[in-house]
């Protein structure tokens, strides 16, 4: 019976930490090492912290976004769909003295509530997820510049200090914020691994109607990534908002291109059906990391776009080889 | 042993007038069909006899249209996976249904995970995946390799193997021989008969007959969605069922046409490719249509893929028109003078969102265009209506965009790129798959007529009327090699019975040439004695 048995030596797949994680882990370090080394500041409390807080929203919706790129989706909505929740909620701090518990309760219910209206059009609508999301993208800023009326949100108490980046918002020096993102990303981590329809979400990247036949409830996992996203998205705008202070109008713009860019460089593929949470949390880490040395090194701040695009390519590049390697099989 | 496994038990699965429609077409009237425990059930007939739809229907990933489909007496509910699968019925799809970034150990359990408090139990999961692919007489270190890391047929082997996962009842297995090399078909068979000694009901759907003789304990033959017989497999000949599956239609031929004497434009010889076909030669001249008739997997596809150059040959001449030609890409192949309507059109052949105009002019333009940049689009548009007109593309005008005309028009439309520039050589892959009965007509009025004005023309194909009707001669692949030729006017069932294996353990090991000798003598005189040694 071993007709059919062929040596099959190869890496296997269920290994707890990936290639393209190893590799992150491996960059990161290098470049803490030569920050610390060549500037003086770079291990500084302040500074880390600093990073670790401006990375925090990113890796949060980026916990959500790596479900819905493993999905083979994608939601550029992010951006605005914390914008709505930004504005919503500093009103209500300001104008309606919300205390902490419901001003977060609030901010996840707007947030859930837009990411479950792209999950529905996504899971209904059979259209590619970047042009439903694109479209609520518009829809959703529209709706939050209506809110803003014309007027940023000035005055903002700081009833979410404790998830801002202020002193406040900190334990043992880290902050709430990445701390809680952290949390977040292994609960994700755990759920993608271990639970069954976690890894049903591989499943419908790979091949969303084999897993179907499967017995896989494709909108249903669909609808729930979205809105969790969307979820996510509204607890980040929690950390932004944080201190309270200002919310302008151009509040969540661009957010969706850190995320995605975290996600990518993550290691997750964008035509689904791989990635880890592991890896967008490093990948946050990574853009945080040259954000803050560009600044510190002050040198011109395009470089951060240019060294961010590198990373895309690289990673992006390093996806394609695996698959031209595998055709070649 | 066939008899006493099927002496026992009454039928598992029943499906009882079962109708389904796919706008226009019913492909299937009204049948009915039962599988008992412990049987390997065949079921064939041709392309588009109703087999998939029949098999879609009883694994739920389609609902029927009227009639009722039961297993162990209980009626399912039409249209889920879920209560098929929960009734007992696993099904092997022909494309293997796996995830390539998934491990094998945990693409078996899919949907179906093993769970230890409501987690996904990895370990149970790789020691019963183990144990599977032991039975399977795979390599069991598979367990933890991606599916996207695994060559074809190993993947095949995953997927029989999922289906066995799960204690199924009803196994039906959708051609899975396809893919598979002898060795590994065996090994199917070995497990196929320990299930079957099991108790379970196995639908095997094939189109290699001389495998039914060997596997299966009854046969059922459909043909235009009915069902044409139910028999046991060892009342039958492999020639039988072929005439069963064909019936009594009238074989069609056009008229002969005469064939001016003149030296092969075409000329293969020893072509081989690993893996795929081995030691073609073929001619076809001026004004000759030659017909490659094989089932799917049999290697045609592969043959017409090579001779244009989009999957080289390892070996063998290739001649065009007494030229040597080496055509290593598409573009080699147009530049010696073959043309080739591809097979997938959907993946190879129309710009669905362009106009005819563009779509006819592709691959043209230096012609079409002035100084060889600039494409003339008023003569654009004058080949295009040109076109519309000579071979009747239904169409408002050249602007029209490919994508909202039927099946058959945009095949005319792809054709008619080829023929912008008349090629000494026209490879055509199934020219009509996919195109309703009016156009097909008119499709091989074109092909014929484009003969008829002295183009060479090769006609791939797995539609056997097709291939009969057109050709002057068919040559019969199988296995990869050319096995029969058939001159025109062969009758339906002798053609498929070669294609299909009959007389499979003769012709082999030799020379084309041989093979086909041999072929048209079965052709000629062939009874239904000469498979005994087979059983």
């Amino acid at each position: 019976m071993t007709a059919l048995a062929r040596p099959w030596t190869r890496r296997p797949a269920a290994g707890a930490i990936e290639g393209q994680e190893a590799v992150l882990i491996g960059v990161i370090a290098l470049l803490w090492t030569a920050l610390g080394l060549s500037v003086d500041t770079f291990f500084t409390a302040s500074n880390l912290q600093n990073i670790l807080a401006t990375v925090a929203p990113v890796t949060i919706v980026g916990v959500g976004m790596t479900a819905v790129i493993v999905t083979a989706g994608i939601d550029v909505s992010v951006g605005s769909t914390m914008a709505v929740v930004m504005v919503i909620v500093a009103q209500q701090l300001r104008d309606g003295g919300l205390a902490f518990a419901p001003a977060v309760g609030l901010a996840l219910l707007v947030g859930g509530v837009l990411g479950l209206i792209n999950g529905a059009l996504v899971g209904y609508g059979r259209v590619h997820p970047i042009i439903i999301t694109f479209g609520t993208l518009n829809l959703y800023r529209f709706v939050a510049l209506q809110i803003f009326g014309g007027r940023e949100v000035a005055g903002v108490p700081g009833t979410l200090g404790p998830l801002g980046g202020g002193a406040e918002g900190r334990t043992f020096g880290l902050p709430h914020s990445w701390l809680l993102a952290v949390a977040l990303a292994a609960l994700m981590w755990a759920y993608m691994r271990h639970v069954p329809t976690g890894r049903h979400l591989y499943a419908i990247g790979g091949d969303a109607e084999a897993a179907r036949l499967a017995g896989v409830r494709v909108t249903r996992r669909l609808l729930t990534v979205y809105a969790v996203t969307g979820l996510l998205a509204g607890l980040a705008a929690c950390c932004m908002i944080g201190g309270g202070g200002l919310v302008a109008q151009s509040a969540g713009t661009g957010m969706e291109l850190q995320v995605i860019a975290a996600v990518v460089i993550g290691g997750t593929s964008i035509q689904g059906g791989r990635g880890t949470v592991l890896g967008t949390v490093l990948g946050a880490l990574l853009v945080g990391t040259v954000t803050s040395a560009v600044t510190l090194l002050s040198w011109p701040n395009e470089l951060t776009s240019l060294f961010i695009g590198v990373f895309i390519l690289v990673a992006v590049g390093s996806d394609l080889l695996r698959e031209r390697r595998r055709r070649s099989l | 042993m066939e008899e006493e496994t099927n002496g026992a038990g009454g039928p598992l699965l029943r499906l009882t007038g079962v109708r389904r429609r796919y706008g226009g077409v019913q492909a299937l009237r009204g049948v009915d069909f039962e599988v008992r425990a412990g049987e390997v059930h065949a079921l064939v007939g041709e392309n588009g006899a109703g087999k998939s739809t029949l098999i879609k229907i009883i694994s739920g990933a389609e609902a029927a249209d009227a009639g009722t489909v039961e297993m162990a007496g209980r009626v399912l509910p039409g249209g889920s996976t879920a209560a098929a699968f929960e009734a007992g019925i696993a099904t092997v799809y022909q494309e293997p249904q796996l995830f390539g970034e998934l491990p094998v150990a945990e693409n078996i359990f899919l949907g179906r995970e093993l769970r230890r408090r409501g987690l996904v139990d990895r370990a149970a999961q790789r020691r019963r995946a183990v144990e599977l692919l032991r039975r399977l007489g795979l390599d069991p270190g598979l367990a933890d390799v991606r599916v996207a890391d695994l060559p074809v047929a190993q993947r095949q082997l995953v997927s029989i193997a999922k289906a066995f996962a799960h204690e199924a009842k009803v196994l039906i297995l959708d051609e899975p021989s396809a893919i598979l090399t002898d060795r590994e078909i065996e090994v199917l068979f070995d497990v196929l008969r320990s299930v079957r000694s099991h108790g379970v009901g196995v639908i095997y759907i094939s189109h290699r007959l001389d495998e039914l003789t060997v596997i299966s304990d009854r046969v059922t033959v459909m043909r235009d969605g009915t069902r044409v017989a139910t028999r046991p497999t060892a009342e039958l000949t492999i020639r039988e069922i072929a005439r069963l599956m064909v019936g009594h239609a009238p074989a069609g031929a056009a008229q002969r046409r005469a064939v001016p004497d003149g030296p092969p434009v075409l000329e293969a010889a020893g072509l081989s490719r690993r893996g795929a076909f081995r030691d073609v030669s073929l001619q076809v001249r001026a004004g000759e249509v030659v017909a490659l008739f094989g089932l799917v997997g049999s290697g045609t596809g592969a043959i017409a893929r090579a001779l244009y150059g989009i999957d080289p040959p390892d070996s063998g001449t290739l001649h065009v028109a007494g030229r040597e030609v080496r055509p290593r890409t598409p573009a080699d192949a147009v530049a010696a003078g073959l043309a080739m309507l591809p097979g997938d059109r959907k993946v190879q052949g129309v710009f669905a969102s362009k106009s005819i105009g563009f779509n006819i002019s592709v691959g043209h333009l230096p012609v079409l265009s002035r100084a060889r940049v600039w494409v003339d689009r008023a003569r654009e548009r004058a080949v295009a209506s040109q076109f519309i007109d000579r071979i009747r593309i239904k169409a408002p005008g050249p602007a029209t965009p490919v994508g909202t005309l039927s099946g058959g028009n945009q095949q005319k439309v792809v054709l008619a790129r080829q023929l912008v520039r008349r090629p000494p050589v026209l490879v055509l892959e199934e020219p009509t798959q996919g195109v309703d009965v009016g156009a097909k007509d008119e499709i091989h009025d074109l092909v014929l007529g484009l003969a008829d004005e002295g183009s060479a023309v090769l006609v791939v194909s797995s539609d056997l009327p097709e291939a009969i009707r057109l050709a002057d001669r068919v040559l019969v692949v199988r296995g990869g090699r050319i096995v029969a030729e058939f001159p025109h006017g062969a009758a339906q069932a002798d053609v498929l019975a070669a294609a299909a294996g009959d007389a499979g353990d003769q012709t082999p090991d030799q020379g084309a040439d041989q093979g086909a000798d041999q072929g048209a003598d079965q052709g000629a005189d062939q009874g239904s004695d000469d498979r005994g040694e087979e059983r």
